[in-house]
């Protein structure tokens, strides 16, 4: 079967048609816009902060928006919000609504859902929303520190003054400085400096002429301490001192030490010699029991070949 | 007749190659023995035990139980002869092990037991004195050690009536003159304190200071060697 051409351009356009609604009905369906949408009504006693389209966030998530505000009768600001169907879930009935106003970026109410099994929350009631603002959160931070930062101006304000002052303290320390060096300047003494004194100052001198005299007595005695020294030294030192007596009588004592070394030697000798000579005792003596020995084998040779040898005669007395 | 003589010295020869030789120990024991007597007798107190000794080693050598037994008896009769006490323990063992008749009746004799020894088995030298002790005749007794030939056997008799019979000078005599003519110091000095002894039992003060002086100047000679 054959086509006509008109038809196929009909078919063509038909169907791109309804390709192309069929793409704007999905579009449509998931961006939300059939869903079904839940209205809930805040209330705030301020509508400061609040705009139309403020995001409605819960958990950070983006879960609807400000729709409408409108002020009541008794002057409570009436917050629309719509939550689309499938996030009123978290929209329960001890939900609590803060208004968040951050120190950057925008405002938002923020939904806090405690126990999600609670029932939902009913649109006819209009629970309260709270406010959060970090800028005033900061400026009452900062408050007391531009506090203290005004008093230590103030303190910085007092001090200069003081140092400007001709009567003030700092200009009497230094008054009190150039008086000190022109003193160490001056051809007074430290002492009368430190004391203040004179007749303090003339007691000291006299102490120190004292302690002059005391040194030369000690010289004086050092002298003679080392006069002392001298007589000493040639008592020990001396040719006819203590000491090269010691020396004679140590070197006598070595000469005779060698002397008595020489006889310990030649006991030594003697010893070795007798210890030798009783080695060769005990030769000799083994000598001798060989030569008796040998002179009663003889005897018994002899005996045997004479037979002149009689039997010992054992018998009593 | 001189083949005759030729054959009668090989057969002298060959004899004396028959005869039995001497046992070493015996010889030697026999040596040590004498030794021992002799010391012994001339009073040589440093060589005389050791002489025993090795007599009584060499006849242990020889397993001979009647010449150790000889030879302890021969130590209690120079003991007795020199009117000193011994001790008889090691004959008694001896004796136990292997009794002899002979040795047990000059075992008695010495020790004074007269009627215990048997007469016949004592040697023939002591029978006259064994009589007269059995009648305590020191006359007789006196008469028969006079008449012992040998020297020692007369001061062992001596010793045997001195030490258990009353004291009689002329046997005390008789063992000074045996003694003296030996040159035996030890019963000679022992009859001599002996004799002492019996003049001051007898009141007879004189003979007795008299023997003590002579005894005492032996003993000064004896120790100025």
């Amino acid at each position: 079967m054959t086509m006509s051409r008109e038809y196929k351009v009909g078919l063509f356009i038909g169907a791109t048609a309804l390709i192309i609604i069929t793409a704007l009905f999905y579009l449509a369906f998931s961006k939300g816009v059939f869903e079904r949408i839940h209205t809930f009504t805040l209330s705030s006693k301020s509508g400061e902060g609040f705009t139309e389209g403020m995001p409605v966030v819960f958990s950070g998530f983006n879960i609807g928006n400000v729709h409408a505000l409108e002020l009541n009768d008794e002057g409570v600001v009436l917050i629309d919000i719509k939550i689309p169907d499938r996030h009123v879930k978290w929209i329960r009935s001890d939900s609590s609504f803060v208004l968040y106003r951050p120190l950057i970026g925008s405002a938002r109410i923020i939904v806090n859902t405690e126990n999600l099994k609670s029932p939902s929350l009913d649109p006819h009631k209009m629970p309260e929303v709270l406010t959060v603002n970090d800028i005033n959160d900061a400026i009452a931070k900062i408050e007391p520190v531009l506090d203290r930062v005004t008093e230590i101006a103030e303190n910085i304000r007092v001090l200069t003054r003081n140092l400007s002052d001709p009567k003030g303290d700092f200009h009497r320390v230094l008054g009190n400085a150039e008086k000190i060096t022109s003193n160490f300047a001056s051809k007074k003494s430290l002492v009368e400096m430190a004391v203040s004194d004179k007749e303090s100052v003339k007691a000291i001198k006299e102490s120190l002429k004292k302690l002059k005299d005391i040194t030369s007595n000690i010289d004086r005695v050092l002298v003679k301490i080392d006069k002392m020294a001298d007589k000493t030294d040639r008592e020990i030192y001396g040719e006819n001192g203590a000491l090269p007596q010691i020396n004679t009588i140590l070197k006598d004592l070595v000469i005779k030490l060698t002397k008595l070394d020489k006889t310990v030697d030649n006991i030594n000798s003697i010893s070795t010699d007798a210890s030798e000579g009783m080695k060769d005792l005990h030769i000799l003596r083994s000598d001798i029991d060989d030569a008796v020995k040998s002179i009663d084998d003889v005897a018994k040779k002899l005996d045997a070949i004479i037979g002149s040898k009689k039997a010992p005669e054992f018998r009593v007395p | 007749m001189k083949k005759l003589l030729s054959v009668i010295f090989v057969l002298c020869i060959c004899a004396c190659g028959l005869l039995m030789p001497v046992p070493d120990w015996k010889d030697k024991a026999g040596g040590y023995l004498e030794e021992y007597k002799s010391s012994f007798l001339k009073g040589k107190e440093l060589s005389t035990e050791p002489h025993f000794a090795q007599a009584t080693r060499e006849i242990a050598a020889g397993n001979d139980l009647r010449l150790l037994a000889v030879a302890y008896l021969t130590k209690y009769a120079l003991h007795t002869a020199s009117l000193e006490c011994f001790d008889d323990s090691e004959f008694l063992k001896i004796e136990r092990l292997e009794p002899d008749a002979e040795d047990m009746a000059y075992y008695r004799f010495l020790q004074g037991n007269f009627t215990a020894v048997d007469a016949s088995a004592l040697p023939a030298r002591y029978t006259g004195l064994l009589k007269a002790a059995a009648s305590r005749n020191a006359v007789l007794a006196a008469h028969e050690i006079s008449a012992i030939g040998d020297p020692l056997s007369r001061l062992v008799a001596a010793g045997v009536w001195v030490n258990h019979l009353p004291c009689d000078e002329k046997i005390i005599q008789t063992a000074i003159d045996t003694a003296s003519a030996n040159g035996w110091q030890r019963p000679l000095w022992a009859y001599l304190e002996k004799l002492h002894t019996c003049y001051l039992e007898g009141g007879d003060k004189s003979r007795a200071r008299a023997i003590k002086n002579r005894l005492e100047l032996l003993k000064k000679e004896k120790d100025q060697k």
